[in-house]
């Protein structure tokens, strides 16, 4: 009996150190958020001495805001073009037989394999001969091309297992393929479409390597652009960058902690 | 009826090949501009040395760029960190993860729902966010990791946390793993809540519980989500940037420098683009080798 | 009928085509951080309209370490900035060799041209191999500020030898350990090549440094001179008896404010520094040059010195109106503001005496500059972008002490000879 006490409280003992570790740095960021500048520099371990807005107005005159909406607006072509071109090219690789369709799907298991850093030059030189450099249509392209395999072979999965008689019938009825897809398909595929949207809406909505080196210019920079600016404008102003960092995060743990069932039941699938 | 029928399958017939291609060609567009093409680029220009200005300007060094590589010593190092990343990041992330997710999963009775929460916040954000957070930490001169260890009485690195070449990869790993953890943590946690409780009660009776029972019995169960789980932070560890460039940029002086970190020095700082591409093929050759295994690790499971 | 909306039309048309013809939008590329910067470029973009009313200068600011890579990625791309900023040396004629920046030989006589500006000597910082590849407008150098109340609370003298440089630190510790006699910042990277810089041009001497830098001289001798150990060596004294903890995890602003906040007293910073300390509450700090070095070459009348200015990119749309542009940056009337509101050491040297409520340490540092026998310009901006790079690097790891000053110049001479070879 004592036994398992003791197994139980260091169980419990340990996930609580470890949710420590995990919720401290967030408070540093709260609370250096509030200090002078000078208390951090005298007072690093003590408490703000009083709710100091103003690090919060000098983060925003930096256009976070606008920084933010870049994110937004790069966030929602990448993923709504991921998704419909990664379900559409999916669904007839688990479905028809061609043979070609093997080596196909290899080809694009391959494309998950290569990071963007191993393509960088090319990639670059390809971008900015197309004219796509600083735009934000034109960053949608490149991290679309990148958010495609993965999320082909999450739809292929679930295509795999989705059940044929639905379509058999409608083939049947005279409907092509295409009108397969977008009639019957995608209505019932709700769980990974969601799956694919949540893993790359968080992954593109902080992307910073290709965002780099593609967007010099202030008007379409992303959000994790705009935090390294801030961070470089002011390297000892912790406040004003913390600030930055609390306006950043705070939208996207909202969301999370609101969606927080859904990101978990896209992880189970990832597995299987 | 039957001239109908016949009708529509030959209609659907030549037209189900039309909605074949149809279906297929933009993401085939999308990664062969993007991916395959760039690819393809890498390699050829590997061969070459170039700056950036001209495509005429192209001069022919064969094998030089990687024969560079192989005497650059800068280049070992990136590469040895992007192996030093690895298996620190299996031991822990995917090692405190599983022992994380078994807690969860069994361990404990209350709060499961929240500690899983708190646990994996920090994967949906930035990783330049949290790699800023951290640099507040580490400071020497304001951070609250000094402070502590002054507090306590435990002497302070002199270079820095950051600042020192044998302790900068680790504390850039302490980073890593504070984001990363939880997603393991919650990737093993569903292949556990696979395992059926008939297996457990069995065990149980066999005289096997808590730790024996984790080890003998759960183990083996999730052995495909473990595989997977290590294929994932294996091919993560290679792609590292963000960490590293806010971090440290690589330094001091080269010391933190991971592949992905060290294609960007040489490509836009030092503009040797044919050299970064001789980087770059190396780094998609492991990535190649890494996917292969991937696939054969899920056609698996 | 038929005729008159044709001929609505064809105005229309017309109008519309030479409206859009009409406007011409120059893109600026600038460092942020400098008070009254803002104002300087709404009266650039009053000035520039004299010449041609149809140019907008559209200006955009970065702060200093972002600039260096992201202006090398814009002017490679096709979407970069019609004008921009750079240190003039071989930064500045890197992009020049590799056709990215624009020959402006031919504009220094148009209207509006550069060549009534400034003077000859000043428009050949811009030159490479003998045509102009940038119109510098200012200049920046370096000085020791130091606390005159501290050293007189503690009968301190200022140091004319880097011997007394490090007794006046030893001094400092012995007074109160905990004070930091000259915090260094070289988180960046180029705060301490600032000081290898000054060693290199006291202990090694001009003469002796030229062939290496410019990597010249024959094979066997590129970067041998045992006297460039000795420099590094110095780094290590001051390393021991000056500089903070982990120089290498402080940042240059923090020094600066420390200096500011009185919390040390001396610092080698740059002109600058003194509008920003003033920024910070600190007036009362005077300046002393680089000391000489004992057995050095160089008598320690050299001072520190970088040409800075505006180029224009090879691929701008508009040439004529973009070497305006930078011309017009230089104007008598640009000139005097550029003094007044960015507190610049300017160019134009004889317009400096017109300047309104200079403050203290402007007066300094124009009449210190010009009483200097020559000067040198730092390494970071002077050598090939690999030997630049592996000073950058060296000095991180002669501060850590991974890297020995011998074994710091081996590697330095071996990346030095690779960059010759490839030349």
């Amino acid at each position: 009996m004592s036994k398992f006490k003791l197994a139980n409280l260091l169980a419990y003992g340990f996930v609580t150190l470890f949710s420590i570790y995990v919720l401290l740095p967030i408070l540093v960021m709260i609370l250096t958020t509030f200090k002078t500048r000078r208390e951090i520099f005298l007072e690093p371990l003590g408490l703000p001495g009083q709710f100091n807005f103003s690090s919060f107005e000098k983060a925003l005159s930096v256009g976070l805001g606008g920084f933010m909406f870049n994110s937004f607006l790069v966030s929602l072509f990448s993923v709504f073009l991921i998704v419909v071109i990664s379900g559409m090219a999916a669904y007839v690789l688990a479905r028809v037989d061609f043979k070609i369709n093997k080596y196909v799907y290899l080809l694009i298991v391959a494309g998950f394999a290569i990071p963007p850093a191993a393509v960088l030059v090319p990639l670059y030189v390809t971008v900015s001969n197309l004219g796509l450099l600083n735009s934000i249509y034109g960053i949608v392209m490149p991290l679309t091309a990148f958010g495609i395999p993965f999320t082909v072979i999450l739809f292929y999965a679930f295509f795999l297992d989705f059940p044929r008689e639905v379509e058999e019938a409608a083939t049947i009825d005279g409907c092509s393929k295409i009108q397969i897809f977008y009639k019957i398909i995608i209505p019932l595929s709700g769980p990974a479409i969601a799956s694919a949207a949540i893993f790359q809406t968080v992954w593109i909505w902080n992307e910073f390597l290709l965002a780099l080196i593609m967007l010099t210019s202030d008007d379409v920079k992303t959000l994790p652009l705009g935090l390294f600016k801030l961070r470089g404008e002011w390297t000892s102003d912790w406040p004003a960058i913390m600030a930055g960092l609390t306006i950043a995060i705070i939208p996207v743990l909202i969301v999370f902690l609101i969606f927080q069932k859904y990101f978990v039941r896209s992880l189970a699938g990832l597995g299987k | 009826m039957d001239k109908t029928q016949t009708e529509s399958n030959s209609f659907s017939l030549s037209s189900d090949k039309l909605s074949v291609i149809i279906l297929l060609i933009p993401a085939l567009l999308f990664c062969t501009v993007f991916i395959f093409i760039p690819a393809f680029w890498a390699i050829i220009g590997s061969f070459y040395s170039y700056g950036m200005t001209s495509l005429n300007d192209w001069k022919w060094v064969g094998f030089g760029n990687y024969k560079k590589a192989a005497q650059d010593e800068f280049f070992w190092i990136a590469l040895k960190n992007n192996f030093i990343i690895v298996f620190a990041s299996i031991v822990l992330q995917v090692g405190v993860g599983t022992i994380l997710a078994a807690i969860l999963d069994r361990g404990i009775q209350y709060g499961k729902v929240i500690f899983r929460t708190i646990i994996f916040t920090p994967m949906v954000i930035s990783s330049v966010a949290v790699s800023i957070i951290w640099l507040i930490i580490y400071d020497p001169n304001v951070g609250i990791l000094n402070s502590i260890f002054k507090a306590i009485g435990f002497p302070t690195p002199s270079m820095g946390w950051l600042g020192d070449p044998d302790l900068s990869i680790w504390m850039i790993m302490i980073v890593a793993g504070w984001q990363n953890t939880g997603f393991m943590m919650v990737l093993i946690l569903a292949g556990l809540q696979g395992v059926s409780k008939e297996v457990y009660d069995a065990a149980e009776i066999d005289g096997a519980t808590g730790v024996k029972a984790f080890w003998y019995i759960t183990l083996p169960m999730i052995r495909n989500i473990l595989i997977v789980a290590i294929l994932i932070t294996t091919i993560g560890a290679f792609k590292v940037f963000e960490f590293v460039y806010v971090l440290t940029q690589g330094g001091p002086s080269n010391a933190t420098q991971v592949l992905g970190t060290y294609i960007y020095l040489q490509a836009f700082n030092l503009l040797h683009m044919g050299y970064a591409n001789a980087l770059s093929v190396v780094l998609l050759i492991i990535a190649l080798i890494l996917g292969w295994l991937q696939l054969k690790a899920s056609r698996r499971a | 009928m038929k005729n008159i909306i044709k001929f609505v039309l064809l105005t229309l048309t017309a109008f519309s085509f030479s409206k859009a013809a009409q406007s011409i939008d120059i893109k600026l590329w600038d460092l942020s951080g400098r008070d009254g910067q803002d104002e300087f470029y709404e009266l650039l973009q009053k000035e520039v309209k004299k010449y041609n009313p149809d140019i907008n200068v559209i200006v955009t600011e970065w702060e200093n370490e972002a600039y260096k890579t992201q202006i090398q990625l814009a002017l490679n791309g096709n979407d970069g900035p019609d004008v921009f900023f750079n240190w003039f040396g071989e930064d500045s004629a890197r992009l020049a060799r590799a056709g990215l920046a624009m020959d402006l030989t031919s504009y220094a006589d148009m209207e509006g041209g550069y060549g009534s500006f400034i003077s000859k000597g000043w428009q050949d910082a811009g030159a490479v191999d003998g045509k102009i590849y940038g119109i510098a407008n200012k200049a920046v150098s370096k000085y020791f500020y130091y606390d005159p109340a501290f050293f007189d609370q503690h009968g301190l003298s200022v140091p004319s030898t880097f011997g007394e440089l490090i007794d006046t630190c030893k001094s400092i510790k012995a007074i109160d350990s905990s004070i930091v006699p000259w915090p260094m910042g070289n988180s960046e990277r180029w705060k301490l090549n600032h000081v290898i810089t000054m060693l290199n041009q006291r202990v090694v001497g001009a003469e002796n440094t030229k062939a290496d830098y410019a990597l010249t001289a024959p094979d066997d001798q590129l970067f041998t001179n045992p006297k460039y150990v000795e420099a590094w060596e110095k780094v290590v004294e001051l390393n021991e008896n000056c500089f903070n903890d982990a120089p290498n995890a402080t940042n240059p602003e923090l020094t600066r404010s420390m200096f500011a906040a009185q919390i040390s007293p001396m610092m080698y910073c740059g002109t600058w520094c003194g509008g920003i300390f003033a920024s910070e509450g600190f007036t009362d700090f005077k300046m002393f040059r680089f000391p000489k070095v004992e057995g050095g070459a160089d008598d320690g009348t050299v001072g520190f010195l970088v040409a800075e200015g505006l180029q224009v990119s090879a691929k701008t749309k508009h040439p004529e109106a973009a070497a305006l542009v930078a011309s017009i940056n230089v104007s008598d009337a640009m000139a005097l503001a550029d003094a007044e509101m960015r507190g610049s050491l300017i160019s134009n040297a004889t317009l400096i005496d017109q300047m309104k409520g200079a403050p203290h340490w402007f007066t300094f540092y124009v009449n210190d500059i010009a009483d200097k026998s020559g000067h040198v310009n730092v390494l970071d901006v002077l050598l090939e972008a690999n030997v630049s790079n592996a000073y950058l690097d060296m000095g991180t790891e002669v501060l850590n002490g991974t890297k020995s000053p011998q074994e710091a110049m081996d590697f330095i001479r071996k990346v030095a000879l690779e960059a010759k070879a490839a030349m």
